[in-house]
């Protein structure tokens, strides 16, 4: 799905420049839920963006889904942009617009022949009380259920998260990665989760690659833990940790 | 005391129609300056936003030109401009002065300016990450800026809008200098010229009510526009 080779970017400043990816190259398979971890600064926004052309290489080669990325005009790059889904760190909604408008949003940019009505989707991500409220009024873990939805309204084919929890605390995080694993299962589409947080890759990805630098050090095969998460409330936690050694 | 009352309302009264005409005449140029703000303001105002360094259309050209060109109109003493535009709008419009669309013509260019520069700092209020959204969904250049900077914008701009209205009630009194009409006009002749000292005041008294009512609107429109 997803095919990156000998990527370079850099980033030029006005005293010194930045080589923010150094020869990338990386595979993703078709409905395969990848991670890319690394810690703050080491490239893997640039390397998400890479892929819905948010930021253009230097030099190599992207592929998605069969189509050069660094071929295309403006036009047929918006086409690709159409379906691929995005989620953010910062939620990035518009406050000025309700939830339901905030999920139709990308529905009034393109037509959709194949998308989902805004009543399912918000109830996927268990939101149907919201509709009428604005982002304002929605605590962390909403809004990001609110991204979510208006990423996958559109059915895409491909999902990028680009720290989708790094915003949020712990509880909120494992309630938005069981909502991310149940979209991926649902919709089979073709995920890349970016995160510096190792459970939330453990937990939503097979595969992942560790980035430092700039650079791909490895690209590892994950252990699932057969316990799987168990959502403990936040005092039972706190108990827990504080209480035991 | 009663005495002095009846006479200044007796006053007020012989004076009202040459004051309710310079009124109207003000609101003839604050139209224009608020038409030609909307119309053109907006779309030049956005343009230096979408224009500068690392924005959607940046353009170093375009940008600059713009820029200097704002600047200068911006930084004319406006009593200046009107006195330098004079052989132009005689050209257009036949007069230069002594009406209040001759006069509008300043009034248009100093609106234009003054309220690009308001929509340009409204606009570099909008979150980064909104444009990153738009674009991360193929948005246009054209959606991006009806769908999601406007929206988030848009009590900033009523509120820029507000403050630029106000201003060209200020403005506008200068056009009484050169005999172009309205309220500064008539201030000067009576109060200035004439010392009718009473009916000056009646009318700065009348000004300042426009100005609070233009305020109050304004807060009251953006407030309602506001859902953050
Ligand atoms: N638009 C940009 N201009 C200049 N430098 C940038 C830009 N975007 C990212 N960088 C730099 O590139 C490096 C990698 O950034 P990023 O991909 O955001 O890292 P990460 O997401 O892993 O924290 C950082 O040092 C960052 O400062
Ligand atoms: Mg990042």
């Amino acid at each position: 799905m997803i095919r990156l080779q000998n990527i370079e970017k850099t980033f030029y400043g006005k005293e010194t420049n930045l080589l923010a990816l150094n020869q990338i190259s990386l595979n993703v398979e078709k409905g395969e839920a990848f991670g890319i971890i690394g810690e703050s600064g080491a490239g893997k926004s640039t390397l998400l963006r890479m892929i819905n052309a948010l930021e253009k290489p230097d030099s190599g080669m992207v592929m998605v889904d069969n189509v050069r990325l660094t071929e295309l005009n403006r036009k047929e790059l918006r086409l690709q942009q159409k379906q691929i889904g995005m989620v953010f760190q910062q939620f990035n909604l518009l406050n000025n617009k309700t939830v339901a408008e905030n999920v139709r949003l990308p529905l009034t940019l393109h037509d959709y022949p194949n998308c989902l009505t805004v009543d399912d989707v918000l109830e996927f991500v268990g939101l149907e009380d919201k509709k009428f409220s604005y982002p304002g009024e929605l605590s962390g873990g909403q809004k990001q259920r609110v991204g979510i939805a208006r990423a996958l309204i559109t059915r895409p084919k491909l999902l990028l998260c680009d720290e989708p929890t790094s915003a949020l605390d712990q509880n909120t995080t494992e309630e938005i990665v069981e909502v991310l694993r149940k979209a991926h299962e649902e919709f089979k589409m073709t995920s890349v989760v970016v995160t510096h947080e190792l459970p939330v890759i453990k937990s939503l990805c097979k595969r992942a690659a560790l980035m430092e630098a700039g650079e791909i050090k490895d690209i590892i095969t994950i252990k699932q833990s057969d316990k799987s998460i168990i959502q403990k409330p936040y005092l039972e936690r706190a108990i827990e940790v504080l209480a035991h050694d | 005391m009663t005495e002095s009352l009846a006479l200044y309302i007796e006053r007020v009264i012989e004076f009202s129609p040459r004051l309710f005409d310079s009124l109207w005449e003000t609101g003839i140029m604050l139209f224009f300056a608020m038409i030609a703000a909307i119309l053109l303001g907006i779309p030049v105002g956005t343009l230096l936003y979408l224009t500068a360094d690392s924005r959607p259309m940046a353009n170093r050209f375009v940008n600059r030109l713009i820029n200097i060109l704002v600047n200068i109109i911006r930084s004319f003493p406006f009593l200046l401009l009107v006195v330098a535009m004079q052989p132009f709008v005689r050209q257009v419009y036949g007069r230069a002065t002594g009406d209040p669309i001759a006069a509008s013509f300043p009034m248009v260019v100093i609106a234009i300016a003054l309220y690009a520069r308001f929509v340009e700092q409204s606009l570099m209020e909008v979150p980064k990450g909104i444009i990153e959204t738009a674009q991360s969904m193929g948005a246009t250049n054209w959606q991006l800026v009806w769908k999601f900077l406007f929206v988030e914008a848009r009590s900033s701009l009523v509120i820029g809008f507000t403050t630029a209205v106000i201003s060209f009630v200020s403005y506008s009194t200068i056009m009484g200098v050169v005999g172009g009409g309205g309220i500064g006009d008539f201030a000067i002749r009576f109060g200035y010229q004439r010392y009718e000292t009473d009916i000056m005041y009646t009318a700065i008294v009348l000004i300042i009510i426009l100005v609070e009512v233009f305020q109050w609107l304004g807060l009251k429109l953006a407030k309602k526009l506001d859902k953050r």
